[in-house]
């Protein structure tokens, strides 16, 4: 099977991953001991920042419209994959930039934009400046005021906290919410992008570093405004807006954050992967065990699964826009439960040195699993998400009943790497009207493996994984109609939700299965073979679905156990990546040139 | 609140302890959260806190009664060294758990010698250094006396201590040495610098390579290698870890309350929300199930060694990981503020990186799987027990005293017979049919017959390391039975003698259904059933929050 073409995300990211292992001073900027003892200290991680500078990477945070090279959010999820697999404070202290700016490609004057973004290129830093010290996500409850000037400029004066933001010190720029109104509603709330340069001096001031478990070299900070001015044109889109762009923004960045969780996935199974092969008990590796084979499959082909996931995510906000607020919610709950999971059991298998700071692997295991746990943490914790999912119910339950679905986008959203059409913010709703065409869509792909099993087109077992998952998903909507929509849903709830997020994943992993053949832009890599990663998958999630699969978790099949074990083995020891696509080693793309050019 | 003298001895000591560590959350106490988190930035130990425990001469504690001290039994210790992890878990490690496995070994193997100066030591509060074992450490014969060989990467307590317990191989089988620190030439140790750990920051750690280096004959505990010191001090090991990190979720789940109670979210209390009010709920119930199950292998050790290696090995296997996923889980109460160093709960991220992942070496959690793996055939081959029988004082009701420990005879510890087996049928069979206590007995009893089965089948001969997942599955199933077995014996018990802690049938099915959810298939409650049992646990979770009693099944009023 030839290797289909390169495309646009091929070019960008294949090159950026490429790039950070064999450009002179990405080993300095990410040498793992340089990492781990900048983590001891909190210190940020500016070599490596200023390198990814270098590299052109703010570019990728700023759309083509307003003179950056962002075309796919796909790209986003590679970005976040790539710097994530190699540090996820590195990651995160970078990537920060896009979130602060995103309200501004949604709701921005195009000048305002195209200002922004020629900014950032040029390497401003931009925060989001939503939280407060009282109020995290609950972003109505707001305090933060920013208040018209009557007659002069008729300008804005902030005043307030926001505390806990990603580079709310290091950053130029910070995006704010603040409260234009006091009558009570949704419209209470404004966004402001407001530039640190010229602002008197003494009108704002800088909050202390907050010291974190984890990303502990981020600027997590803040600003407190004492009758901050700003010019009108601050103001990012209408007054009264502001809530809404952030939802808007949020459908966005939540689902771009499944890059973090597939990189630091990585980079944790890496590790497990490299002691396992090297570690000795009883005069043989720990690799050739096999319940250790087990755990490093199953890890193996969940992580796939986070891939998979995150780029069907990230593409559904091209191709199935109007449910983006539930794909949003589903993709930023279970990208980091399933992350923060295969860590748990990876920790087991190191034992004690997963709990070791230096002295094995520069204790980059135990910085993986801290700084991870952020990710289920901020922008939208999954509780939050899965309350998102829950007011969803009624009608994803509903058109899952009626079968319903925009075919047509999930092929696209599924076709993982191809051409995916533009984006357009402005279908961006706030509920989804439509459900979740991609699990609604379940019941036919499952039929459809069915019939390629008997026609020998396809594996047997896959097609049995499929029914079982379709089976799981469906006793999950039988539930799922029982449940009361309420303001404050019961505990039972958010565990629904949780079966149902994980019956998306493994909605997913069979829709980009099937549509193996148009994701075009990567050479697939072995994981495909024998459907090997599809269907560890599956196994995967359904043991994770436990009771509402009802069935008991099962080990792998060892021919399938053995497959996945054989292709991590591999890829590990050759320093390959572990995705579902090879790496391309194309030198000739925008990143490359945008390197050279410095 | 003062001690209250009419408690048993080993609530006495606790509250002693608890008093001399005084208030957690007075910013001015030396003991308090945030002088013990700035410790641990700092990668000290809180010196006010461990001054704490030379005034409580928590070094008595350790030593056996018979030799001076105030060690009778392993629930005692148990519950004094739980203040301590409940505050510190470094100090709890490093100044109880650490120093204790390693004076063990002298209990068990050591002549009235080198007992009576490891003794003296302790009770003067002078710690022993403990190595955490290295495969390669290797100890030759060197006429009368011994030369050591290996790298040593993970010694509590060495600049401190006079003596350091460690044990190494030799073709005649372990070999543990006490050795006089002073004494060791110079030339014949090397410092390794120290290997950080993530959590446990105060921990006093380092490392030493020995050098072919010479160690007298008297150092060798009980005078000959192949002496069974291994077996016990694994059996503590593994009983002790999960027992007393049990504290650490019991400070996690009070911090967790402490912040619900407190913030306000979307109009109201953030405990007023009922995800958060399940979540407390089922890490209440956590809590409780590791407290019933460490319990009874607590007391197995007293009573039955002979028949305690598979429960510990089941509790070793189960235990950390269920309080790992609990803290995991209520993370999401604190939510972003369990994520900071700063803050009023800024000692919910501390008590998470504290908690150890599993016992080291031999007794990690794979090895304990393993080794329960391995004693699965002999415990099913007889089918099931011939009696359904609670062993005599198995189960306190009230204040059951037990035989003091006894060292030595842990070394013949095996799996003759299945007392939590036998404790399961004979509750099971004692407890009415419908109810929930009944139905879910019955299900542990299906369980039960269904290892029985699957344990019989399995291929005695081959070892467990070569085991198939589904073959290491029947042990973690067995763990799970032998965790409800315990917990059914403890209810069982508080029933029939009017205990309202005990005896209450809202935790017993708290924590059955926890158990459940760890081996897949049905559940036996139903939502509903589950949605009450978690709304009552909450309200008792917020009462003992009130009254600043534990979430432990002691119910104990902290003092302070």
């Amino acid at each position: 099977m030839t290797p289909p073409q390169a495309g646009p995300v091929a070019e960008t990211t294949a090159a950026l991953d490429v790039l950070l292992d064999t450009h002179p001073e990405a080993s300095a900027a990410l040498d793992p001991a340089t990492l781990s003892r900048l983590d001891e200290e909190s210190g940020f991680p500016r070599e490596a920042t200023d390198l990814l500078d270098r590299l052109g990477v703010p570019a990728l945070y700023v759309p083509t419209r307003f003179g950056g090279r962002l075309e796919s959010q796909e790209e986003l999820f590679h970005v976040l994959r790539v710097l994530g697999r190699r540090d996820v404070t590195v990651a995160v202290a970078h990537f920060k930039t896009y979130l602060g700016a995103v309200s501004v490609w949604l709701a921005g004057r195009p000048e305002q934009a195209e200002r922004l973004g020629r900014e950032i290129i040029a390497g401003s830093r931009v925060s989001w400046a939503l939280s407060e010290p009282e109020h995290g996500a609950d972003l109505l409850a707001g305090e933060v005021t920013a208040t018209r000037e009557e007659g002069g400029e008729g300008g804005y004066v902030l005043s307030g906290v926001k505390w806990l933001i990603n580079n709310a010190t290091l950053g130029s720029h910070w995006c704010v919410l603040a409260r234009t109104s006091q009558t009570p509603g949704s419209r209470s709330h404004s966004l402001l992008l407001v530039g640190k340069e010229g602002l008197p001096e003494g009108s704002y001031r800088p909050l202390p570093k907050v010291a974190t478990v984890g990303i502990r070299g981020a600027d997590i900070s803040g600003v407190g405004f004492e009758d901050t001015r700003v010019p009108a044109t601050a103001l990012v889109g209408q007054e009264g807006k502001g809530v809404e762009t952030v939802l808007r923004g949020l459908q966005l960045t939540r689902t771009a954050c499944a890059g973090l969780s597939a990189g630091a996935g990585e980079h944790a199974l890496r590790i497990a992967t490299a002691f396992a092969a090297e570690h000795q008990v009883g005069g043989r590796p720990l690799i050739e065990r096999p319940h250790v084979r087990e755990v490093l499959a199953r890890s193996a082909a969940t992580l796939l699964a986070v891939e998979a996931v995150g780029r069907a995510g990230a593409r559904s906000a091209h191709a199935l826009t109007d449910e983006m607020s539930v794909i949003s919610a589903l993709t930023k709950a279970v990208a980091p439960t399933l992350a923060d999971g295969l860590i748990r059991d990876l920790a087991d298998l190191l034992g004690s040195r997963s709990h070791l700071a230096a002295g094995y692997a520069h204790g980059a295991f135990q910085k993986a699993l801290r700084d991870h746990q952020i990710v289920g943490i901020f922008d939208g914790s999954t509780v939050v998400n899965r309350h998102a999912v829950v007011n969803h119910f009624p009608r994803l339950a509903r058109n899952y009943a009626s079968g319903t679905a925009d075919l047509d986008g999930v092929a696209e959203a599924t076709a993982l790497g191809s051409p995916v059409r533009p984006l357009d913010p402005t279908r961006l709703q706030v509920m989804s009207r439509t459900g979740c065409s991609i699990v609604q869509a379940l019941p036919a792909v499952a039929a459809r493996v069915a019939r390629a099993a008997a026609a020998g087109e396809a594996p047997a077992t896959l097609a049995e994984a499929a029914g079982a998952a379709e089976a799981a998903v469906r006793r999950v909507h039988e539930r799922m109609a029982r449940v009361a929509p309420s303001p404050k849903p019961p505990i039972a709830a958010f565990d629904l939700a949780a079966a149902y997020e994980l019956g998306f994943a493994a909605a997913v992993c069979l829709h980009v299965w099937e549509r193996r053949a148009a994701s075009g832009a990567d050479a697939r890599s072995a994981a495909w073979d024998e459907a090997r990663w599809v269907e560890g998958a599956l196994w995967a999630l359904l043991d994770r679905l436990g009771e509402a699969a009802g069935q008991e978790p099962r080990p792998l099949r060892r021919d399938l156990r053995d497959g996945l074990v054989d292709w991590l083995a591999e890829a590990v020891a050759k320093g390959e990546p572990l995705t579902l696509f090879a790496r391309q080693a194309t030198g000739n793309d925008a990143v490359q040139e945008a390197a050279d050019e410095r | 609140m003062s001690v209250d003298q009419h408690a048993p001895a080993a609530a006495r000591s606790a509250d002693a302890l608890e008093e001399l560590l005084g208030d957690p959350w007075d910013a001015a106490n030396p003991a308090g959260f945030e002088r013990l988190l700035a410790a641990d930035e700092a990668r000290e130990p809180a010196a006010g806190a461990e001054a704490t425990l030379g005034t409580f001469g928590l070094g008595a504690e350790l030593v056996p009664a018979a030799l001076g001290g105030r060690f009778t039994d392993l629930p005692r210790l148990i519950e004094v060294l739980r203040a301590l992890w409940r505050r510190d878990p470094s100090l709890g490690f490093g100044a109880g758990l650490r120093p204790f496995l390693a004076a063990a070994h002298v209990w068990a193997a050591g002549d009235a010698g080198q007992q009576r100066a490891a003794a003296d030591a302790l009770l003067a509060g002078r710690l022993p250094a403990a190595a955490e074992g290295a495969p390669g450490f290797t100890a030759e014969r060197d006429g009368a006396g011994w030369r050591l060989r290996g790298r040593q990467e993970i010694v509590t307590n060495l600049r401190e201590a006079d003596t350091l317990v460690l044990t190494a191989r030799t073709p005649e089988g372990d070999a543990t040495f006490r050795l006089d620190l002073a004494a060791l030439p110079a030339d014949g140790v090397r410092h390794l610098p120290r290997l950080p750990g993530v959590g446990m920051r105060g921990l006093r750690l380092s490392g030493l390579e020995f050098l072919d280096c010479p160690v007298p004959a008297d150092a060798l505990l009980g005078g000959a290698p192949g002496t069974a010191a291994a077996l016990p001090v694994s059996l503590l090991a593994r009983t002790c870890l999960p027992a007393l990190s049990a504290g650490i979720l019991d400070t996690g789940l009070r911090a967790a309350l402490d912040c619900a109670l407190g913030r306000q979210l979307y109009g109201g209390k953030v405990a007023d929300l009922p995800y958060v009010q399940g979540t407390l709920a089922r890490c209440f119930a956590d809590l409780l199930l590791v407290d019933a199950f460490s319990g009874a292998v607590a007391r197995l050790l007293s009573l039955l060694p002979a028949q305690a290696a598979a429960p510990a090995a089941a509790l070793g296997h189960l235990g950390p990981r269920l309080l790992i996923d609990a803290m995991d889980t209520l993370r999401s109460v604190p939510g972003a503020r369990g994520y900071l160093h700063e803050g009023r709960h800024a000692i919910f991220q501390k008590l998470g990186r504290d908690l150890l992942p599993g016992g080291f070496g031999a007794d990690s959690r794979a090895a304990c799987q393993a080794g329960l793996l391995d004693l699965l055939p002999g415990l099913t081959r007889a089918g099931r027990p011939a009696e359904p029988a609670v062993p005599r004082g198995l189960f306190p009701a009230g204040t059951a005293d037990l035989p003091p420990l006894d060292f030595a005879a842990l070394a013949t510890a095996g799996a003759a017979a299945d007392p939590l087996a036998g404790t399961l049928l004979a509750v099971a069979g004692d407890t009415p049919q419908d109810g929930l206590p009944g139905r879910l007995a019955r299900h542990f009893l299906a369980e039960l017959d269904r290892v029985h089965a699957e344990g019989a089948a399995l291929d005695p001969a081959r070892p467990a390391l070569d085991a198939e997942p589904e073959e290491l599955r029947v042990a973690h199933r067995y763990a799970v039975v032998l965790a409800a077995a315990a917990c059914l014996g403890t209810w069982d018990a508080g029933r029939k003698a009017g205990d309202p802690r005990t005896g209450d049938d809202t935790w017993l099915c708290a924590a059955l259904d926890r158990l459940c959810s760890l081996t897949g298939g049905p559940r036996v409650l139903t939502e509903a059933e589950r949605a009450d049992v978690e709304e009552e646990m909450f309200r008792a979770a917020c009462r003992r929050f009130e009254e600043r009693r534990l979430f432990d099944l002691t119910y104990r009023a902290v003092p302070g």
